[in-house]
């Protein structure tokens, strides 16, 4: 049986081997954007339900975002929001026969959780600058900068560890299953990992929001609105 | 377990330009619809709270200018009732005035016609006492009463002046001597003898009778006549009455 850490290289690109989450992800950013882009084609002012489911999702996100952060929406929507419905549609991707969700995979994860940890240094800098940013390692006081420098690491590590563990233990258990049983056996297992993806999907959307809402420095966020504003820890959350 | 470094970053890659894909044709221009209404939604209040305002505005200005009219009006009414109270009490007065000279007039005018029945019921009383007097007298004995009536006949013609005695005694055609009866041939020389005498001179005298006269006699000519008679006495005394009536 093949581990489930080994990814799949379908071809070669010169010296890049193409993975079979590659292509998936590819796939699912085509749907994403011609999506997208079919449905923003015509945006009204007085809504249709299409602009109007839409705008709810949006609307959504940036409440979100600004209960989270205390900012304004604007500037983290893109990512927070295109992290969510990234992860949501390749979770729910291994519904489609034969499409294993490119989230299964360690590298997509890793990806992932880099860009969310690259993500906190650059708006933890654009908020505060280097040194406000760095100043944010020495809180509550400069006795736990190591911590907070090895916390920012692991932190990401433990998000893409933990989407990688559930996503791809859904996936196996079903396999699994789906071997053992008959056909429609697996069905309430599927139904219970859509469940598991969208919980996954919106778990790390919110810890991409902690960890960023934690970089930036007390009212000096961009675009924001009020004061000083107390984030929720990855605990809490 | 091995990590393909590779897939690691053709799968950052991936996201990045999906998150930048995304954000270009979905989270920007839906965020953008959604605060397009947003303004336009504030816009239209804005503009609803301006035209409420005008509206507002505009109301107090109605309400005031009608309370304008209104304070417009009852000045018009309080002065249209002042001269309608100054017309009525000229219209009184005037009235008054004229009901007063009427009821004068009729007053005087009363009292005018008053006064005329009076007279004509004076002059009906006078004519009445006469008439009554009149056909009193008529009983009596005319003759009884010659003798005055004669001697008061020559006590006038004694009077008269001389010029009128001559213009009797020669009137032409005499002078008509009248007696309320015939009188007899003795009377009669007596008289002529009287009035001969009285006149200084001898008229032709023509008896004549007239019961009219009651008792008493006339002497006339064509331009004269002496009365000495209860006729002219009732005559004069009816005159007097209607006089003092």
């Amino acid at each position: 049986m093949k581990s489930p850490l080994d990814s799949t290289i379908l071809f070669q690109l010169g010296p890049v081997p193409i993975a079979q989450s590659v292509v998936t992800t590819w796939v699912i950013m085509a749907v994403l954007v011609l999506g997208a882009a079919l449905l923003t084609r015509r945006l009204d002012a007085l809504p249709d339900r299409r602009q109007a489911a839409l705008e709810l999702l949006v609307d959504t996100l940036d409440t979100q975002i600004a209960e989270t952060t205390g900012a304004r929406p604007a500037p983290y929507r893109g990512f927070i929001g295109t992290l969510f419905l990234f992860i949501l549609v390749a979770n729910w991707s291994s519904l489609v026969p034969g499409v294993a969700p490119p989230t299964a995979q360690l590298e997509t994860d890793a990806a992932l959780a880099i860009l969310v940890f690259f993500s906190v240094v650059w708006f933890g800098v654009r908020s505060g600058g280097v040194g406000g940013y760095l100043r944010s390692f020495a809180a509550p006081n400069p006795l736990m900068i190591p911590l907070n420098m090895l916390s920012s690491v692991t932190r990401v590590f433990s998000m893409f560890v933990r989407l990688f563990g559930n996503v791809m233990s859904g996936v196996f258990v079903i396999g699994i299953v789906a071997s053992l049983a008959g056909l429609l056996v697996p069905i309430p297992l599927m139904a219970l990992d859509l469940l598991t993806g969208l919980v996954q999907a919106y778990i790390f959307a919110v810890l991409a929001m902690v960890f960023i809402a934690a970089a930036l420095e007390p009212g000096k966020a961009p675009g924001t609105d009020a004061g000083p504003t107390t984030f929720p820890t990855e605990k809490e959350t | 377990m091995t990590i393909d470094w590779w897939t690691l970053g053709l799968q950052a890659v991936n996201v990045l330009i999906l998150v930048w894909l995304l954000s270009r044709i979905f989270w920007r221009p839906v965020a953008a619809a959604i605060t397009r209404r947003q303004d336009t939604v504030e816009g239209m209040l804005k503009d609803a709270k301006a035209t409420q305002a005008k509206a507002d505005d505009m109301l107090a200005e109605v309400l005031a200018a009608r309370e304008g009219m209104a304070a417009e009006r009852n000045t018009l009414l309080s002065e249209a009732a002042l001269q309608a109270e100054g017309a009525t009490k000229a219209a009184l007065q005037e009235a008054a005035s004229k009901a007063e000279a009427l009821l004068k007039a009729a007053q005087l005018e009363s009292v005018h016609i008053n006064e005329a029945n009076r007279m004509v019921a004076a002059a009906q009383s006078a004519q009445l006492a006469v008439d009554i007097a009149r056909k009193l007298l008529a009983r009596l004995d005319a003759g009884k009463a010659k003798e005055p009536f004669l001697d008061q006949l020559i006590d006038a013609l004694d009077t008269l002046p001389a010029k009128d005695k001559a213009a009797l005694a020669g009137a032409t055609g005499g002078v008509d001597l009248i007696s309320a009866s015939e009188l007899d041939s003795a009377t009669r020389m007596r008289i002529e003898t009287a009035v001969a005498a009285a006149l200084d001179g001898q008229p032709q005298l023509n008896f004549q009778t007239d019961p009219a006269l009651i008792a008493g006699f006339e002497l006339r000519t064509r331009h004269f006549v002496l009365q000495s008679s209860w006729a002219a006495d009732l005559d004069a005394i009816l005159r007097d009455l209607k006089d003092a009536a």
